[in-house]
């Protein structure tokens, strides 16, 4: 296939050919040739795309038609093929890498001239991430220094949040009741990326839909200051804050328990005459302090006091200070990271970062609010100067598991406690959570009926069935990083997983054997035919070990519990060798329905107890499960890298190149129409075969294909599998006979074979019989581990790995093995990394 | 099939200004020769829009028939009766399209649905769910005014969208992007305040402009300082901020520029229509002529109005003027005063369609270029949530009045698409690719693709051909 990239590509290097070695006018303007450039184009490239051979169906006058616009962004790729030997192809003639480099130099000396982005611009893109060699970053033969580029990092959703809370001044039990659902008049201006892998990079520069959206949160953070003084001072509520459904102001009901925070506010605003200098700048400070964290400077405190007098001139004290405290809400500082570095730069040119930074640099890497008491303190005593200050204020906020304790994402807390998913270091799970990608499972829509009527489809109010599993991939996650042991092996291999687990192990075990003895007790009664007496005769045992007030004598609730219908649920579980779950099918909204999706039976539920085996639900969690191993056979991962109506091989493939094997596969090329073709008697795997086999196509789909394809041993709900229902109107066999249930459809056997290649070790490379088997390998693999904390490094720098950070990547993998596979080891490496302390 | 490649050469041309010209002509009070800017209505209803409504009366056998078996055809309207609710626009008959047959079933249906019915996906309360701009912020960035577009609502009381404040700026049903709703103003009142400040004659709105102004002033100033200091990448992170402020002062400068011809135009709204206990109609009528004044000044050529929600608790409905009427209620088949469920809703539909009247007839009086504002307008009637009350989303009936420039070949019809499933079936997906493509956005397919169609094999990508 003649894609347009590779067209452009071409065209680019031929233009250049055909006009040198004499000077051109060409794409870039007055771009020269160097006869040394021309020399190795001519002498690699034009063999195939000469002006006769005509690859990719070239012509030359043509190409001279293309505006500058088209040619420079020609000589960007054609850039990225030569530096990364994309170019010529493998079974060509070869450029020495002294060739290349000049070749590749020119066409960024070029770009930069026109002010185009360049190949150097690009590798800070997430996409270019593994671009940087692999072998060489751990080489140890680098020995440039580490540093980060001096930088705005604008802040994270969680961070913005938090710092509104700051503004606000929220105390730690405010904060929790607003994180799940927000504040009703702020809108959070930032969200991530919705991608497997970092999201959160140094590089995004706010626009106007931001400052829009800033505009109206600060109107209504500085409506809710204002208001909370009037209504101390006596104001109605109802007056102050119209809006019936929005009257929340801060320090509400603690307005007599807590310290009085907006005093220097107040007092502008009972002040009929205008406010003194000073008053005017006690307030001023109040905001930068509340709002920036940090004084403002003489410039800034002269600056503001012209606005604030001008608009108190217009609009008297009252408006003085609300412009005053929008106009430092739309401070861009309030909404970036600065990382600067101060003091005098050392040998290599770098400034380390100063003491305050350096406490917010640690603070956001390892939560969402700023520096605690101890940092500030720190910071301010000038304890933040070394590898060891550094070392031993992350390494005392890794022991603390007390204060950043909470839900890994809040906004599961509706749908489930926050005990379920409370961890001592959320931060640490969302790194591997956005790495692994599953809650991107919310984002596939999948059509209940394949699913047999047990899919629920996230919609208003509710993550459903991706919600619930994305959950349970949370809890192994947080389980193996709070265990801190071989922590990358665990996640990729263990067997233990999460299922309903909504009630802790002792206290579970404890229900369902207070159940069984219910079920024992009163199996050979007669139950059936006389349960309320059953009930009478029995009924401090009921009383005991079924919830109390539960046993209604009359009449029956959609949501009560009586002695038959317990008992039929409980002999259709223990009666069949299984254990019902801890909540039972009639509860008001329990809608845990996916234990299928782990192919385990379903869910008992009224009227369909025969449909299914036993039932058997394990109280004490984790616990083994057959055909898994390790996240990626997680059913939320699953889902997550799946198609709406099918799995996907490519997906899956992709991830496992890029995230674990440090590779990288190209985009899409722009003009290629992705679709696997539709036939009712071929599998997926063979449909695909059809669609890529072509020697164009499989350039880069054999980096994925044979990856994703082991996976094919799961169906796109996560479910193992060893035959293929063969998806086709054509092939229905029996229509559903149930409402939303599925139809069944012819099967093909299934092949879940597959090849692992590029982990740089030939014992592991070759091919393998399934996901299990290409798994075990991959635990094993250094590439592997080397891998994962390529994509921490990203994680907490905000930022792609330089050549120049290979020292801080050998040393936290050195941390990792010499720790026996701790994570914490690895954070406590990189941030007190020369990566990390120093900016350029 | 269009390539990624030329819909970004496309978008590109469309966003480098070369279309700013005709606001910028209405503004400065010069002729509208030429090409004049394409100006789009998008007026959406709660509790649904019952398919059967829709069908002409005057019908012969063989239509009705395949009316009722839900087949394809199409008629000239030139020929039918209207049904009997559509009488205050049958002057606009010949501009007037009656489409049946769309489907929505990849949108939040039932109830409430938030951005759904504009974006073609399933939105509900959760920011996350909006995942792209809406169709209306799509066409309106295609054809630049200096306010983009504007979203009028008359909020539900309860339920749905924004709870609250129904005479506030609340979020709306338009999305400026993922994740970014766009707010609406709920009252005429607050409209007015907020849109044309520029040149209130009001004092204290006139103070709090200045204001205003200055605070925004002031920021472009500081970080002006700033970007002033750093330079590469950083220096974009900042400048780009600057570029906001920057973009937004000078679009106030521009409605301050155009402060003759929007004061020619200013909404003249009594007392009872500025009133923050006024009633749905008068809300209604007070929206109109806000939504008039917008885009006949040229402040925008895009306007989104939320004429009313299942949430809404109507008043001011003729013949049952003192009753507080729950449309909910009414869904369920709940009669108020001395109408029944039908009638109200017959009542309710009657009275948009005469907003639409006052619309289009006030727009044709306006010239332009060769002929009037009209020529050059599309507007869009249709149910937020599909067939009915508690819909599914297997149709979504559409009003639709489109001028004499219209890009569209469907004037003067009734047009009944293939059904749900049936092979040729149009979603509304496939709907708005038509529109956006049929206006130069050359987009593949807009909206999300419903997987029940795609497990039967349909082909539901692309515009419905036949309309362009």
């Amino acid at each position: 296939m003649k894609t347009i990239v590779s067209l452009l590509i071409l065209a680019g290097l031929l233009l250049l050919m055909t006009e040198s070695p004499v000077c051109a006018q060409n794409a870039a303007g007055d771009a020269t040739v160097p006869k040394d450039v021309a020399a190795v184009l001519n002498k690699f490239c034009a063999e195939c795309h000469g002006e006769q051979t005509r690859e990719a169906e070239l012509r030359l006058d043509s190409l001279a038609s293309l505006e500058k616009t088209a040619r420079l962004e020609v000589m960007g790729k054609a850039q990225e093929q030569v530096a990364f030997e994309l170019m010529p192809p493998q079974d060509a003639n070869q450029p020495s890498a002294e060739q290349r480099q000049l070749v590749a130099d020119w066409f960024a000396s070029e770009l930069r001239k026109n002010n185009t982005p360049t190949l150097e611009d690009k590798m800070r893109l997430p996409n270019y991430g593994n671009r940087v060699d692999h072998a060489k970053l751990f080489s140890g033969e680098v020995k440039a220094k580490p540093f980060t580029p001096a930088r705005r990092w604008l802040v994270s959703p969680q961070i913005f949040t938090e710092r509104v809370f700051d503004v606000l001044k929220l105390d730690e039990r405010e904060r929790a009741g607003k994180r799940p659902a927000g504040m009703y008049g702020v809108t959070n201006p930032f969200t991530l990326p919705e991608r497997s892998g970092v999201r959160d990079y140094d590089l995004t520069a706010v626009d106007g839909g931001h400052f829009l959206v800033m505009q109206t949160n600060a109107s209504w953070i500085a409506d809710r200051i204002i208001g909370t003084i009037r209504i101390k001072l006596g104001e109605p509520v109802e007056k102050v804050l119209e809006n019936k459904a929005d009257r929340w102001y801060p320090l509400r009901g603690s307005m007599g328990g807590k310290a009085w925070a907006f005093d220097a506010f107040e007092v502008l605003i009972r002040k009929t005459s205008p406010p003194t200098q000073d008053e005017l700048f006690a307030a001023i400070q109040l905001q930068f302090a509340n709002a920036l964290q940090r004084p403002a400077n003489e410039t800034e405190l002269r600056s503001y006091l012209g606005l604030m007098r001008e608009v108190i001139e217009l609009g008297g004290n009252t408006e003085g200070l609300r412009k005053m405290l929008v106009a430092v809400l739309l401070e861009s500082e309030f909404v970036y990271r600065l990382e600067f570095g101060a003091g005098e730069p050392d040998e290599f040119g770098r400034r380390m970062l100063s003491p305050r930074e350096a406490s917010y640099a640690i603070a956001y890497a390892l939560g969402d609010k700023g520096p605690d008491a101890t940092l500030v303190k720190a910071a301010q005593e000038g304890r933040l100067n070394s590898k060891d200050d550094y070392e031993r204020e992350v390494k005392r906020l890794l022991a603390d598991v007390t204060s950043f304790k909470g839900p890994v994402d809040p906004a599961y807390r509706n749908e489930h406690n926050d005990a379920y998913i409370s961890t001592p270091h959320p931060k640490l799970v969302r790194f591997f959570r956005e790495f692994f990608g599953y809650p991107l499972s919310l984002r596939v829509f999948k059509d209940v009926e394949r699913s047999d009527g047990l899919y629920r489809v996230p919609d208003r109010g509710t993550n459903g069935t991706p919600g619930y599993l994305n959950v349970e991939a949370d809890r192994v996650v947080a389980r193996i990083v709070e265990a801190d042991r071989n922590v990358f092996v665990s996640l990729l291999t263990t067997d233990e997983f999460f299922v309903y687990h909504n009630m802790d192990n002792e206290k579970g075990e404890k229900l369902i054997e207070g159940w069984r003895k219910v079920y024992e007790t009163l199996k050979d009664t007669n139950w059936k035919q006389d349960p309320e007496q059953v009930a009478k005769d029995h009924a401090a045992l009921l009383q005991q070990y079924v919830a109390p007030g539960a046993m209604k004598g009359k009449g029956r609730g959609v949501h009560e519990t009586d002695l038959s219908r317990i008992m039929t649920l409980f002999e259709v579980t223990f009666g069949r060798g299984g254990r019902p779950f801890t909540t039972v099918p009639w509860a008001h909204g329990n809608r845990f329905w996916h234990s299928p999706f782990y192919n385990l039976p379903r869910t008992p539920r009224e009227g369909e107890y025969d449909r299914d085996a036993a039932f058997d639900y394990h109280p004490v969690q984790p616990f083994a499960l057959p055909h898994r191993k390790g996240i990626l056979t997680h059913p939320a991962w699953l889902i997550a890298h799946s198609q709406n109506a099918a799995t996907d091989p490519i997906r899956r493939g992709k991830w496992i190149r890029e995230k674990l094997l440090a590779g990288s596969v190209p985009d899409v090329p722009i003009t290629v129409d992705a679709q696997i073709p539709e036939h009712p008697d071929k599998t997926l795997r063979e449909r695909l075969a059809t669609a890529t086999s072509k020697q164009e196509c499989w350039k880069c789909h054999q980096h994925m294909n044979p990856l994703g394809l082991a996976f094919e041993m799961y169906d796109d709900f996560g479910r193992y599998r060893t035959v293929e229902q063969l998806e086709h109107p054509d092939n229905v066999i029996a229509k559903a006979k149930v409402k939303y249930g599925a139809d069944t459809y012819k099967t093909a056997s299934l092949i879940t074979t597959g090849r692992l290649d590029g982990t740089g070790d030939a014992t592991l490379d070759g091919d393998v019989t399934d996901a299990l088997d290409m798994i075990d390998r991959l635990a094993k693999s250094e590439r592997v581990r080397q891998s994962i904390i390529r994509h921490a490094f990203r994680f907490f720098l905000g930022r792609n790995e330089l050549l120049s950070d290979s020292q801080t990547l050998i040393n936290a993998d050195r941390a990792y093995i010499s720790s026996g596979g701790s994570f914490q080891a690895v954070v406590v490496s990189l941030l007190s990394s020369e990566s990390i302390m120093y900016r350029k | 099939m269009l390539t990624r490649r030329a819909f970004l050469h496309a978008s590109a041309a469309l966003s480098s200004g070369l279309l700013l010209a005709p606001w910028l002509q209405t503004a400065l009070g010069a002729p509208t020769t030429g090409s004049a800017p394409r100006r789009f209505i998008f007026m959406h209803k709660g509790n649904g829009l019952f398919p059967q409504v829709m069908v002409p009366p005057s019908l012969n056998n063989d239509d009705k028939d395949k009316e009722q078996r839900k087949q394809a055809f199409s008629v000239d309207l030139k020929q039918h009766e209207l049904p009997e609710w559509m009488s205050p626009v049958a002057e606009h008959k010949s501009q007037m399209t009656i489409l049946q047959g769309l489907s929505g079933k990849m949108c939040t249906t039932g109830h409430h649905t938030w951005q759904s019915s504009l974006g073609v996906y399933k939105a509900n309360e959760a920011l996350t769910s909006i995942k792209w701009a809406t169709v209306d912020f799509e066409l309106a960035r295609m054809f630049p005014s200096p306010l983009e577009h504007i979203e009028l609502a008359c909020f539900p009381n309860d339920g749905g969208n924004a709870r609250g404040n129904i005479n506030g700026i609340e979020k709306g049903f338009s999305a400026r992007g993922p994740q970014q709703p766009n707010y609406a103003f709920g009252s005429p009142k607050v409209a007015m305040q907020e849109l044309f400040k520029s040149v209130s004659s009001n004092q204290s709105d006139r103070i709090q402009y200045e204001l205003e102004r200055r605070v925004l002033e002031f920021t472009a100033g500081n970080q002006s300082g700033l970007a002033a200091q750093v330079s590469g990448g950083e220096r974009t992170k900042v400048a780009n901020y600057v570029e906001s402020i920057d973009s937004i002062r000078a679009r106030n400068k521009k409605l301050e520029e155009m402060g003759d011809v929007i004061r020619r135009n200013l909404p003249q709204l009594d007392a009872k229509y500025l009133a923050d206990d006024l009633s749905t109609t008068n809300r209604q009528w007070g929206h109109t002529e806000i939504l008039l004044a917008t885009l006949i000044s040229g402040m925008t050529n895009v306007v989104t109005f939320t004429v009313d929600e299942l949430g809404t608790h109507y008043t001011g409905l003729k013949g049952i003027e003192n009753e507080r009427v729950n449309l909910h209620d009414v869904g369920h088949g709940k009669g108020f005063g001395s109408l029944n469920a039908d009638e109200i809703r017959r009542t309710v539909r009657t009275q948009h369609m005469a907003l639409i009247n006052k619309i289009i007839t006030r727009l044709k009086g306006v010239p332009e270029a060769d002929g009037n504002m009209f020529d050059n307008t599309m507007l869009f009637y249709f149910p937020d949530n599909g067939e009915t009350h508690h819909s599914t989303g297997v149709e979504w009936p559409f009003v639709v009045f489109s001028g004499r420039n219209a890009k569209l070949d469907i004037a003067g019809r009734y047009i009944r698409l293939p059904y749900y499933g049936e092979e040729g079936h149009q979603t509304l997906g496939n709907w708005y690719t038509t529109l956006l493509n049929a206006h130069g956005n050359p987009i593949e397919h807009y909206g999300e693709l419903d997987v029940a169609l795609e497990k039967m094999k349909r082909n539901q990508k692309g515009p419905i051909k036949q309309f362009v």
